[in-house]
C-alpha cells in the first residue's frame, strides 16, 4: 500500500510539472488521501488508554 | 507594496516547498546516515508533508504557465491545507501514543523534540500559512517572474529538487516494503534484503 500511495504521489508530481488536465491531479490527490486514511485506519486498531 | 504583493507570495510558496523538502530531506539523512527507520506512522506523515506540498508545487507550476487563476489558487491553498491537517492528525495519534510520563518515545530526539512532535509544528504552520494566504488571496495572486529568467529557473529548480526527494522516497519504500502489503510496525531493516 506504501509502495501505491508514493508511487501516486510521484505521478501527481509529474502530472502538475507536465500541466496534465485539473481532473486527473485531483482525482489522483483525492484518491491518495482516501488510500493515506485507509492505511491509518488500518494500522490504528486499538483506542488508546488516555484520559484528560 | 501592493505591486510587491503577488511576486512576495510567489516566493512565499516557493519558501514552503523548500521547507519541507528540507525536512523531507533529513528524515532520509536520519534514516540512511542514522539508521533510523520510519515506522508506519512516520511515513504516513512524510506522505501527508508530500501531499500538503503538492498543492503548493501546482501553484507555482500553474503560476509559471501564466494559467493561475483566483478561483484554481484557492483551490489548491485547500488543498494543501487539507494535506496538512491529515498529517496533523497522523502526527498527534503518534504524539499520543508516546505521551505517558516515563515514556522515551519513538526514535531520537531532535533539539529536545521527536520527529513526529516536530511534524506536527511543521504541518500547524502550514495551515496558519493557507489560512493567511487565503486572506489575501483576494489582493495577491502569485506572480511568476519572467520566463526564462534567473529567478524562473531557481524557482523551477525547487520544484525538481522536491520531486527528486519525492522519487527517492518513492525509491526507498520499495527496499524498505519488500514483497510485504504494509510496513511492520516497528521496522528492524529493509525487507526487500531479507532483514
Amino acid at each position: 500500500m506504501d509502495i501505491i500511495i508514493l508511487f501516486l504521489l510521484l505521478f501527481m508530481g509529474l502530472a502538475m510539472w507536465r500541466g496534465a488536465p485539473r481532473w486527473l491531479v485531483l482525482t489522483c490527490w483525492f484518491g491518495t488521501l482516501l488510500l493515506m486514511i485507509g492505511l491509518f485506519r488500518f494500522h490504528v486498531t486499538s483506542s488508546l488508554g488516555l484520559s484528560f | 507594496m501592493k505591486a510587491m504583493l503577488p511576486r512576495l507570495v510567489f516566493w512565499c510558496i516557493n519558501l514552503w516547498i523548500i521547507a519541507y523538502t528540507l525536512v523531507i530531506g533529513i528524515s532520509l539523512l536520519l534514516q540512511f546516515v542514522g539508521g533510523e527507520l520510519p515506522c508506519p506512522l512516520c511515513m504516513l506523515q512524510r506522505y501527508a508533508m508530500i501531499l500538503s506540498t503538492l498543492g503548493a508545487v501546482w501553484i507555482i507550476r500553474q503560476a509559471q504557465r501564466g494559467v493561475l487563476t483566483w478561483d484554481r489558487y484557492v483551490q489548491d491553498l485547500g488543498l494543501g491545507a487539507l494535506g496538512a491537517f491529515a498529517g496533523a492528525v497522523f502526527a498527534s495519534r503518534q504524539i499520543m501514543l508516546h505521551i505517558l510520563p516515563g515514556d522515551q518515545g519513538y526514535g531520537g530526539a531532535v533539539l529536545g523534540l521527536h520527529l513526529y512532535s516536530w511534524a506536527f509544528v511543521t504541518f500547524c504552520v502550514v495551515i496558519l500559512f493557507t489560512a493567511l494566504l487565503g486572506i489575501i488571496a483576494p489582493a495577491a495572486i502569485p506572480m511568476a517572474p519572467a520566463r526564462n529568467s534567473t529567478a524562473d529557473r531557481f524557482s523551477s529548480a525547487v520544484g525538481l529538487v522536491f520531486l527528486a526527494v519525492v522519487a527517492i522516497n518513492a525509491v526507498m519504500i520499495v527496499f524498505l516494503e519488500g514483497f510485504a502489503w504494509v510496513l511492520p510496525d516497528n521496522p528492524m531493516g529493509y525487507a526487500l534484503f531479507g532483514h
